[in-house]
């Protein structure tokens, strides 16, 4: 509904590209414009934007008439949405002359019924207008039924002698208007063409994901007359006023510099940034520290509205079950390694067979998943794969979400990538100790926990048999505690797979390997052995004592 | 810890080989060092020094290879003897509970006298 919204005061940083679009009518009068294709990512507030607009030129505009229509929610059986598109625009019209926002809303009041309020306001023409859809619906003439509700607004700007401005929202969905079936008459959205051609009637269409529709667009018959209008993420400055004002609403006081991490961290969506307060509010918060935070955060990738905004593109997006499990590997895989790899090479480390891959890297691309950097949205993928494919419950998800934010404010962390090679493990090495150097480490500890370490890499390149031949290295230190996660693609390991014989055996039988890890368990306080998607992680801790730095 | 390239050096005292590897002594080092000492141990040789004052750093595979170098002299009734180790190298074959199968010596003067060669 589109007078349902944030209240414009709380409504922060789109002034510009809200003025311009207000005069959008005028502009497109005299060719000083084009339809405008909003573009940005899902979460930037693309329909909150349309509700903005709306509602302002709802109110304080005389002359330009707003009209809004979401795909989203319509029925998209071409005769059911001929018949919702109409009525919807002829509600608004009337609600908008007569500056009554009950009839924008009021779905369930048959069109014949207003006819005495148009006939009031003098909007004759919009009766005949109800008379010649009424026609074309009773002489079951689809097309002319289509063309007849698409074109409304063109008629209504032409005869009643005010422009109005058609908000398309979650146009993409227009690509599934059917007769009977989805798919059974393709090319039905080119029927908006006639209509986004008339300088009376300028077109704001969004939808999600962007490639598809800058796909729509890119039929040259759309694609001209039509400009790009691209909305970015809110700057830290304005998201923490939103942030903070959303919180102050439902009072909760926080801690301003962990409230600056997470807004950094969903990097000023404000979808994201919503739905981080009424976690907060949900959770019952009312004193947010850093861990409360980190709670609501892992709580809203895994149970929350983000959960559930995501849960249902995917649905929506991947509906075929049998790939989703092929696409969630392949976003684990992009997650992990930053890179896409070619096609051959990932349908061998993913194992997957190249038609079913190509599928799933088509589905990708197409909606918007690919290359994505929305660390939320990697956050939900991860979770979705933990839960879906490794078959971790919530309690475990939400641990490991937790234990990836839970960095120190006094560490240093220091990320690698050594290749799976001879003596590559010695530049591993190098680093420890330049890392054991920068906190004054006693030299004969950092001996010790360079061998540790290259123990650890040893062990990653002997039990890979990956074809990416390469181990991911994160070194986490504080004054206190050194962290050394080393991670390796392929074959995975637990301890117990790598049960290591003892001494006495080792020295009257033939085998004397498989040291590596009573190595590592001597030397640090603790090491895990993990499986984090498709590599293992070992992760070796060593609590640093006072008498183990240098004075 | 500076891991030079692996190199490994020998020489005879009277009848015993010492041998100095020197570096990072690993699984691709160490076949040099085993087929090192296996060449003195085809001649007869039954007393081995290693001289660990050039070595850097020893790795578990490394190190299970030098239990090898032990397993072949004590089939001919052999010894195997280190030398120079550092504290941390020293530490590494104690945290394996190894040091009670070899015998170890602050440096090669000490183990030449125990195998009775000469030091020089």
């Amino acid at each position: 509904m589109p007078l349902y919204g944030i209240p414009a005061k709380d409504y922060l940083d789109r002034e510009d590209e809200l003025a311009y679009l207000k005069r959008l009518a005028s502009l497109r009068r005299d060719t000083l414009a084009d339809n405008v294709l909003l573009i940005g990512p899902r979460g930037i507030g693309k329909t909150e934007f349309l509700k903005q607009l709306y509602r302002s030129l709802f109110w304080d505009s005389k002359d330009v008439v707003p009209f809004y229509y979401s795909f989203k929610t319509a029925a998209l059986k071409s005769t059911t949405f001929a018949r919702d598109y109409f009525a919807r625009f002829v509600k608004q019209y009337v609600a908008f002359v007569k500056k009554e926002p009950l009839h924008v809303n009021n779905m369930s009041m048959p069109l014949p019924r207003l006819i005495p309020l148009i006939s009031t306001l003098g909007l004759d023409w919009l009766i005949d207008c109800i008379d010649d859809f009424q026609q074309n619906t009773d002489q079951g003439d689809l097309y002319g039924q289509i063309l007849s509700a698409i074109s409304t607004p063109v008629n209504a700007a032409v005869r009643g002698g005010r422009p109005v401005l058609v908000m398309l929202d979650d146009f993409t969905a227009s690509e599934e208007l059917h007769e009977t079936k989805r798919g059974d008459a393709p090319g039905l959205t080119s029927l908006f063409e006639e209509s986004m051609k008339n300088s009376l009637c300028p077109h704001i269409i969004t939808g999600s994901p962007s490639a598809k529709l800058e796909a729509i667009f890119s039929d040259p018959a759309l694609h001209k007359g039509t400009e790009r209008m691209r909305l970015y993420p809110l700057p830290e400055d304005t998201a923490y006023a939103l942030f903070s004002s959303l919180l102050a609403k439902m009072k909760i006081s926080f801690d301003r510099e962990a409230a600056l991490d997470i807004i950094r961290r969903v990097k000023g969506s404000p979808l994201y940034i919503r739905n981080m307060a009424r976690a907060a509010w949900k959770m019952k918060k009312n004193n947010l520290d850093k861990k409360d935070f980190s709670e609501c955060y892992s709580f809203e990738i895994i149970d929350g509205e983000t959960a559930f905004y995501w849960s249902s593109v995917f649905s929506e997006s991947l509906r075929d079950k049998g790939i989703r499990r092929t696409i969630l590997e392949l976003l684990m895989h992009r997650i992990a390694r930053g890179e896409t790899g070619d096609q051959e090479r990932l349908s061998k480390v993913l194992g997957v067979r190249e038609p079913r891959l190509s599928e799933a890297l088509d589905a990708l691309e197409l909606n918007d998943f690919g290359g994505s950097d929305d660390p939320l949205l990697k956050d939900f993928v991860q979770s979705l794969y933990f839960r879906e494919v490794e078959g971790k419950t919530g309690a475990e998800i939400r641990k490991l979400i937790e234990a990836k934010y839970d960095v120190p404010a006094d560490s240093s962390v220091f990320e690698m990538v050594i290749p799976m090679s001879d003596q590559a493990e010695l530049v591993a090495a190098r680093a420890v100790d330049q890392i054991g150097k920068n906190i004054n480490l006693e030299p004969e500890l950092m001996n010790y926990l360079q061998l540790a370490l290259v123990e650890s890499c040893i062990n990653a390149m002997e039990h890979s048999g990956s074809y990416e031949k390469k181990i991911y290295l994160k070194f986490t230190t504080t004054p206190q505690r050194l962290e050394i996660a080393i991670e390796s693609p392929g074959r995975h390991f637990t301890l117990d797979s790598l049960k290591e014989s003892p001494t006495e055996e080792k020295m009257t039988a033939g085998q004397k390997r498989g040291w590596g890890f009573t190595l590592m368990r001597k030397i640090m306080d603790e090491v895990r052995v993990e499986r984090i998607s498709d590599r293992t992680r070992v992760t070796l801790i060593k609590n640093i004592k006072r008498n183990e730095v240098l004075k | 810890m500076n891991a030079a390239p692996f190199q490994v050096k020998s020489r005879i005292v009277n009848d015993v080989a010492v041998i100095y590897p020197k570096g990072y002594l690993n699984n691709l080092s160490g076949e040099g060092l085993v087929s090192e000492c296996g060449r003195y141990i085809e001649t007869g040789i039954k007393k081995i020094i290693v001289n660990f004052s050039e070595t850097d750093l020893i790795n578990s595979i490394g190190i299970s290879l030098l239990l090898h170098v032990m397993e072949e002299l004590q089939t001919t009734g052999g010894t195997l003897c280190f030398t120079d180790m550092d504290k941390v190298q020293l530490g590494i074959f104690d945290m394996l509970g190894l040091t009670k199968y070899f015998r170890f010596f602050q440096d090669e003067k000490g183990a030449l006298q125990f195998l009775g060669g000469s030091a020089e």
